[in-house]
């Protein structure tokens, strides 16, 4: 029963460093290229936002098959020994949150009033203080993006099958555990997992609403 | 004052960041560990967990697999992914090595193929005289009576394989049935589930069977091995170091260490006396050139 | 340092539409102008154009006699030391402090400066004890005080004011009309305020300038401007007999 309960334990942490890692870097990487496109002039946007609506509807499954034939050992980047790891993982996440992120983003971005703009414009600032002011302004949808990318993450469970392999000891997360559960008819374990990982899901998202509350006019 | 909160917020993020992927990047050091790629049926057995950390304790050496379909474990041999391959797929593993894949190959024993299906057995396979025979009485009452349906795991799994085989042997040809023949792709636990919800015939690995027997309700065992110890059924197991030649990064020495490791007495007496609920499934049979 | 606004020759098209066909304006550095015109004439474009938010199709701007730089850096410094207040203006979000902060937090003030010159700005505008309000909660004429402030904290040299107290109830319109005079004593600034308030232009500026059909049709001393006007475009206007 503890080693169970070990088990347990580990696949949450993994769980949580892997969604935690790739929806931070995630973030890190769309809320400023967001920030930057949607405050460019619309129509040069155009050929980008078809190009990110397309992401969109890219399946997590064939994210993860990219990312696996990018980091295997007969791939390109097979070099640095990614494949089957946590790194890994928190790639092929990175591959699927990202436009998430950057299209909620921009679109909020985008819709901030142009006077928003404007007024700090004419009031001195520099390219970048107006990106900021714009952020901040923004600051409420942003926390919607982040929201909407770690829902994502934390229920992805074809990318980090694939590129992770689910290898005890090394790669087990809840949704892949879940999975593995149902083949082997352990429902009440599955269950147990699902159980875990909405739990998970509900205090993070009530502490970013909390965040998200500080950022309303 | 404002700029700098931002800023602030922008140096706590990236600290984050850099501390999480550092986590994450300890974590995926490079393996000290053998890596293996097996099929789902070899894990829903049980014998890994049961097997490797007693090749750990002889040798110390690590092991951890990842468990996927045979065409999979195969592939991942063939991209240097993993170390060493662990199949029972004996037209494939030979392709395989003569494609030069392999290093070498060392089988390790076999368990046995056997025939479910309802347990009202409409087919009557539980008095076939032999797998054939079984397969044969399946064809006949679909097609005559329409009272029986089949799964086939249609995956070029090692099962799928023998499953041809054993239709081809009744002199049948799959492509010719009719709906009562269907295909679910997936591996032996989940084609088991299907089977027991749609009360269908299958052919199955007892070791994944005797492990799931009790959450198949609706299933019976109907056709084991005969006293002949029926060839066709047999399911062969062995082991492959990968290649290095095409992979110099492969572990060959801990691979080639462990194919020699399952060979040996106390691996094979290991193998002998595992069970899988109250059932000695495996026989073990070592040989081989590693 | 106080300096003058050139323009010569501006145009500008919206839409196929020539809303500005060559305006020549010449304010002196330190007074107070005002201009006026009909709804939609273009004044708003003006302004708009003379703070670097629209670029004119033709003509040029002459800040103190010199043109814009091109070299982006000193532009950004031309540019801090104008001060533009809207109609209806944006308040960030956040407190009244945040906002009218704002203009020195972007050119690098802090601390102790930072602070008192805020409360400097805000008792310009009779508003210290609402530093911590939020400016979601404002009236529109609290709010408009708050922008007069926030564009008056960083001292700017010409001070541009686009019907900045339009919509505004008397009592307001009054404190902002004393606000910008008081600037107007102690900086010495350029200020160039539309109003389509004649009342209001007699009231702050020094000279007046009628903008109709793309261009300036008349400059005089206010008062000359209002009780005699030469042009008999700007006596309709005047009389109140164009519409608005």
């Amino acid at each position: 029963m503890l080693t169970v309960a070990g088990d347990i334990v580990g696949i949450t942490l993994l769980s949580l460093l892997v969604c935690a890692t790739s929806t931070l870097l995630a973030t890190l990487i769309a809320v400023p290229l967001g920030v930057t496109l949607g405050l460019r002039e619309v129509g040069s946007q155009r050929l980008l936002r078809n190009l990110l609506f397309t992401l969109y509807g890219l399946p997590p499954v064939l994210a993860g098959l990219l990312v696996f034939l990018l980091l295997s050992r007969g791939g390109p980047l097979g070099g640095l020994g990614l494949l089957f790891t946590p790194l890994g993982m928190v790639t092929a996440q990175v591959v699927v949150v990202t436009p998430i992120i950057l299209g909620i983003t921009m679109s909020v971005v985008a819709t901030v009033e142009r006077r928003v703009k404007e007024t700090a414009f004419v009031l001195g600032a520099d390219r970048r203080q107006l990106s900021v002011t714009v952020l901040r302004e923004a600051a409420a949808g942003i926390l919607t993006a982040v929201m909407v990318g770690f829902g994502r993450a934390i229920s992805e469970v074809g990318a980090v099958f694939i590129v992770g392999g689910h290898i005890e000891g090394q790669t087990q997360v809840l949704t892949t555990t879940i999975i593995t559960d149902i083949a082997q008819a352990d429902y009440g374990h599955a269950v147990a997992l699902g159980v875990i990982l909405l739990a998970i899901a509900a205090v993070v998202y009530s502490l970013l609403y909390r965040l998200q509350e500080k950022t309303l006019p | 004052m404002h700029f700098r909160f931002a800023k602030r917020w922008l140096v706590g993020l990236l600290a984050a960041a850099v501390l999480l992927v550092a986590v994450g990047a300890y974590l995926s050091l490079p393996r000290a560990y053998l890596l293996m790629a097996t099929t789902t049926s070899t894990r829903d057995t049980g014998l890994l967990p049961y097997l490797l950390p007693e090749f750990t304790a002889d040798t110390g050496i690590q092991v951890r697999y990842v468990a996927v379909g045979t065409g999979q474990a195969l592939d991942a041999g063939r991209r240097g992914d993993v170390d060493v391959v662990m199949v029972h797929a004996p037209r494939l593993e030979e392709q395989f090595l003569s494609e030069g894949h392999g290093l070498c190959r060392n089988s390790i024993m076999y368990n046995r193929f056997v025939v479910v299906g309802p347990a009202a057995d409409p087919a009557d396979v539980q008095n076939a005289t032999s797998a054939t025979d079984a397969f044969l009485r399946i064809h006949n009452a679909s097609v005559h009576n329409a009272s029986a349906t089949f799964e086939s795991r249609a995956d070029n799994s090692g099962t799928h394989t023998r499953e041809l085989d054993l239709w081809a042997a009744a002199g049948l040809d799959p492509s010719t049935f009719g709906p009562w023949y269907e295909t679910t792709e997936q591996g032996m636990g989940a084609t088991l589930t299907i089977a027991n919800e749609r009360d269908a015939y299958t052919l199955s690995d007892d070791g994944t069977w005797y492990a799931r027997e009790a959450s198949l309700p609706y299933l019976a065992l109907l056709h084991a091995q005969d006293e002949q110890d029926e060839p066709l059924l047999q399911n062969p197991y062995s082991v492959i170091p990968v290649n290095p030649s095409a992979h110099p990064s492969v572990l060959v020495d801990q691979a080639v260490t462990f194919a020699r490791w399952l060979v040996g007495a106390r691996a094979q007496s290991l193998i002998g006396a595992f069970t899988v609920n109250g059932h000695a499934i495996f026989t073990p049979d070592g040989a081989g050139g590693c | 340092m106080t300096i003058s606004l050139e323009l010569e020759g501006i145009q500008k098209d919206f839409d196929g539409r020539k809303v500005l066909q060559g305006v020549d304006l010449r304010v002196e550095a330190g007074e107070v102008f005002a201009l006026v015109g009909p709804s939609g004439v273009g004044k708003t474009t003006l302004l708009r154009c003379v703070d670097f938010l629209l670029r004119p199709d033709g003509g040029s701007v002459r800040y103190g006699g010199q043109e814009a730089p091109r070299d982006p850096g000193a532009l950004l410094a031309l540019r801090r030391r104008i001060g533009f207040v809207a109609q209806n203006p944006l308040l960030f979000r956040g407190s009244v402090f945040y906002n009218v902060s704002f203009g020195l937090c972007v050119r690098g003030v802090e601390g102790r400066t930072l602070e008192e010159r805020t409360y400097e700005a805000l008792d310009a505008v009779g508003l210290h004890d609402f530093a911590e309000t939020k400016g979601a909660k404002l009236s529109a004429g609290e709010a408009q005080r708050v922008a007069f402030a926030r564009a008056i904290v960083v001292h700017p040299e010409i001070l541009l004011l686009d019907e900045f107290t339009a919509n505004l109830d008397p009592a307001n319109v009054a404190q902002l009309e004393t606000a910008v005079a008081a600037y107007h004593r102690q900086a010495g600034a350029t200020v160039l305020i539309v109003t389509h308030n004649l009342f209001q232009a007699k009231r702050v500026a020094n000279r007046a300038g009628f903008l109709f059909g793309g261009q300036i049709v008349e400059i005089d001393e206010v008062d000359r401007f209002f009780t005699n006007p030469q042009d008999e475009r700007t006596r309709a206007f005047v009389r109140g007999e164009m519409p608005y």
